[in-house]
């Protein structure tokens, strides 16, 4: 193992090299970069840091400036459309076995990487086996554990073959996810940091942890013709929201995913931006521990989301910017969600509740929040108001911002939390099955957990679904999430801008067909 | 000899700037330190799972004790080598020079914006000292010393990029083409900057000019049928700039810290936004490379007045 603190940097080397750059960093300032009058330039900002564990390795897949550049240079054999229906991107088609434990992919023919060469089953073998390989350490392997390494296999050039080691009904929609990229075979973990090489409409040119803009240019080889119709991207981090409105208005940027909920009045007004606004099944949670007192008891459970009016609720923390949530991860749109009439507020109910669990002279209890994510915060405090009318006493703790997800999360019985939107399936068992990592409710309940693995076994669709309904009703009514809303996601465009759409799943990007007027 | 006590003073400096670089690398160290969360975790974000965070934390090095770790880094610092940042996985050197070059960029537009600044307003308030020239500079430079630097460039920025368009919002130095755009792109900055570092400068030197304006040779200048900008600019100015001169060396030190800030507003790609960078995810060699870097020329700035004004003051100069 390479020790980092220690490398092999010599004493002259470093004098020279610091120099060097201390010479010359001026100068590089003032020269020409490219002829901008003449290719089309296209300007993106994400929203979230560019630190310097930046990367685009699909494997290592976590912040956000990461996923714009793997979008922007690679393309996964499905990807969800914007109800998470699984679509074919690389691939022709899939089918399965009758128990949905062996499933084949046909991949496209005549897909080209960014050096020439064509895509092969051999580079999809590859581009899974590192997901699962425990050497890279993806965080991908979590959800692909019922994918052995070996059960991946070219059956000929353009096919290839999964053997699950447990029947997956949904697996073309387990594999669209923010790691499944198709890299070329071959490539090393620091070539992929890099300078990945991918089938993507733009291949990169430069890009440096820790510098920017990281800079793509077009794949003459694209498969799809006459795309892309932008010469060069460049890509850069603006954490400050203001500034990044700012720099929006004044042209400097040409596209941002990324914008705040609250506050963007200036952009809507302004003729030269276009604002885009798509609903989300992004979570906002109030999480409560099911087996810590006083929320052991799901009458007190339901009280406290009864007390919440989450009409009120969404235009006060979002402006209206969102959809009602139902205590419910799934958000009432998406494929599998159950049809149930959004949760009316109710304090008598709520009085009622509590009293009955003991709880009549009144409840107190204590929720975390933070800065962390927006709109914590404010949901945090306008619950306050709201339980106190049922006779809960909130007490608002504000955590510091920086390890809140550290720290915080997971260790407290009752705190601010979100989810990004996800397929139902996901949505239900990234943080509600009993062994879940991240079961921020401590849900533990036997029936709920079979309803899942049921549903995955189940090829019957109306059965399926019925499994799925059953799990989510379970939760909804006995669970510990207090979900009252989904924040729409929010971009805005310089209004020369056409062809971009903004995804419900902010990490699945495309600027594929991004044309500029 | 005459040069024996500036000798001496040299000396004593540089052993003292070596003991203070030492100090505050270990108080660094053990700030970063006692930040919550270590540099695997922060890399790895919420979704980490403990076999990740246990193999990035071998490889990294973290699973060694802290002093050991220190111990390391202090050995190969002294060696001259920086070492290789834990996250970017590039040498820090070159990294911290760059960036450093960006910032030096800045800072010398922002000093070009200040002195000639300061200087004016210095004189003018001086020569019209008591009449409402005077009172609404004061009233302006004390202002630019009271707000922050963050809400001076926000408050720019609205001004000058958003309402009237003139300059751009960020300060994205690598869409510069030539000197002119250069300059364009930084002037926001560098005006946030000059902004507030002129209130303190032009305050002494209104009340050194006047001190210097009401001493008897001023007045025989005067009386001796001088032209009054002949007074002003030949006979009481030069002797008013001596105290400006440690004014500026503090406006320096004052600038290390005021340009963390803007960079941050600006978008700058400076060393103040990498140490920030650097921060967040803990990347223990860098932020030590740059707090060091900017010790240093904390400390050179201070000596380098103290030697300006021992030269230019014939009494300490011959002393002993």
């Amino acid at each position: 193992m390479p020790m980092k603190l220690l490398p092999p940097l010599s004493r002259r080397g470093f004098l020279q090299t610091s120099a060097g750059a201390v010479a010359f960093g001026g100068a590089t300032l003032s020269l020409p970069g490219i002829a901008r009058a003449q290719s089309k330039v296209l300007r993106i900002a994400s929203g979230e840091a560019d630190s310097a564990a930046a990367t685009m390795d699909p494997a290592k897949n976590l912040a956000d400036p990461d996923s714009a550049r793997i979008a922007l240079a690679f393309e996964r054999l499905v990807v969800l459309d914007p109800n998470f229906t699984p679509t074919p991107q690389l691939c022709e088609s899939w089918e399965t076995n009758e128990t949905g434990d062996v499933w084949t992919f046909r991949l496209l023919r005549g897909v080209k990487f960014h050096d020439g060469s064509e895509m092969t089953a051999a580079d999809v073998v590859f581009s899974y086996r590192r997901l699962v390989d425990p050497d890279v350490g993806s965080p991908a392997a979590a959800s692909l554990a019922m994918l052995p390494m070996d059960g991946i296999e070219a059956v000929d050039d353009h096919t290839v073959r999964f053997r699950l080691t447990s029947p997956v009904v949904e697996f073309p929609q387990l594999i669209a996810t923010r790691f499944t990229y198709i890299v070329k075979a071959g490539q090393s973990d620091d070539d992929l940091r890099t300078r990945g090489i991918g089938t993507g409409p733009y291949r990169v040119e430069r890009f440096v942890p820790g510098e920017e803009p990281a800079v793509f240019v077009r794949h003459d080889g694209y498969r799809r013709p006459g795309l892309p119709k932008v010469d060069r991207v460049e890509l850069r981090s603006i954490p400050d929201s203001a500034a990044r409105i700012a720099a929006l208005r004044a042209g400097q940027i040409d596209i941002n995913w990324d914008l705040p909920r609250v506050g963007i009045e200036v952009l809507e007004d302004d003729p030269n931006v276009r604002v885009i606004r798509t609903r989300s099944p992004f979570v906002m949670t109030m999480s409560m521990w099911t087996d810590t007192p006083p929320f052991d008891d799901v009458r007190v459970r339901m009280a406290m989301k009864l007390v919440v009016d989450r009409e009120a609720m969404l235009q006060l923390v979002l402006g209206g910017r969102g959809q009602l949530g139902n205590d419910n991860p799934v958000a009432p749109w998406v494929r599998y969600a159950i049809d149930a009439p959004i949760r009316e507020r109710n304090i008598d109910e709520a009085r009622r509740l509590l009293a009955a669990a003991g709880h009549g002279n009144g409840l107190d209890v204590e929720l975390y929040t933070s800065d962390t994510v927006f709109g914590f915060v404010e949901m945090a405090t306008v619950y306050q108001s709201m339980a106190a009318e049922a006779g809960i006493n909130v007490k608002i703790n504000r955590a510091p911002a920086d390890d809140y997800w550290s720290n915080v999360w997971l260790k407290v019985p009752f705190m601010c939390s979100s989810w990004s939107g996800r397929p139902a399936d996901d949505a239900l068992s990234v943080a509600y099955l009993s062994e879940a990592d991240w079961n921020e409710t401590r849900w533990k309940n036997p029936e709920f957990d079979a309803a899942i693995f049921e549903a995955r076994r189940t090829v019957d669709e109306a059965a399926r679904t019925a499994l799925y309904h059953k799990a989510q009703h379970l939760l909804r009514d006995e669970g510990g999430a207090i979900i009252s809303m989904h924040p729409d996601a929010m971009a805005a465009v310089r209004s020369n801008i056409s062809g971009w759409s903004l995804h419900p799943q902010q990490f699945s990007k495309d600027f594929s067909e991004v044309e500029i007027a | 000899m005459r040069s024996a006590p500036l000798l001496r003073l040299l000396a004593t400096r540089v052993v003292l700037a070596a003991l203070s670089l030492l100090v505050v690398s270990v108080v660094i160290f053990w700030c970063v330190e006692m930040l919550p969360g270590d540099t695997a975790q922060r890399m790895l974000g919420r979704d980490a799972t403990p076999e990740a965070l246990a193999r990035l934390r071998a490889e990294l090095g973290l699973d060694r004790p802290a002093a050991e770790r220190y111990g390391l880094w202090l050995a190969a610092t002294l060696w001259g080598d920086l070492g290789q940042s834990m996250v970017a996985d590039r040498p820090v050197a070159d990294w911290v020079a760059g960036r450093a070059a960006n910032t030096l960029t800045l800072a010398g537009f922002a000093l070009a914006i200040y002195i000639p600044l300061a200087l004016a307003l210095g004189l003018l308030s001086a020569a019209f000292r008591g009449r409402p020239l005077d009172q609404a500079i004061s009233v302006a430079v004390l202002l630019g010393m009271c707000v922050p630097e963050f809400v001076t460039g926000l408050l720019l920025v609205s001004v000058f990029a958003i309402t009237l368009d003139l300059f751009p919002p960020l300060a994205l130095i690598d869409q510069a083409q030539d000197l002119g755009d250069l300059l364009h792109i930084l002037f926001l900055p560098a005006l946030t900057l000059a902004i507030a570092m002129t209130a303190y400068a032009v305050r002494m030197m209104r009340d050194n000019l006047i001190e210097v304006l009401e001493s008897p040779y001023v007045r025989l200048a005067t009386l001796k049928g001088l032209p009054r900008r002949q007074v002003l600019l030949r006979h009481a100015l030069p002797n008013a700039l001596g105290p400006a001169v440690n004014v500026t060396a503090l406006n320096i030190a004052w600038l290390i810290g005021g340009i963390v800030v803007v960079e941050t507003v600006f978008n700058f790609p400076g060393i103040g936004r990498l140490l920030i960078d650097a921060i967040s995810v803990k990347d223990v060699p860098v932020v030590q490379a740059v707090a060091l870097l900017l010790t240093a020329l904390y400390i050179l700035t201070n000596l380098l007045a103290d030697i300006v004004v021992i030269v230019l003051n014939p009494r300490l100069r011959a002393g002993a």
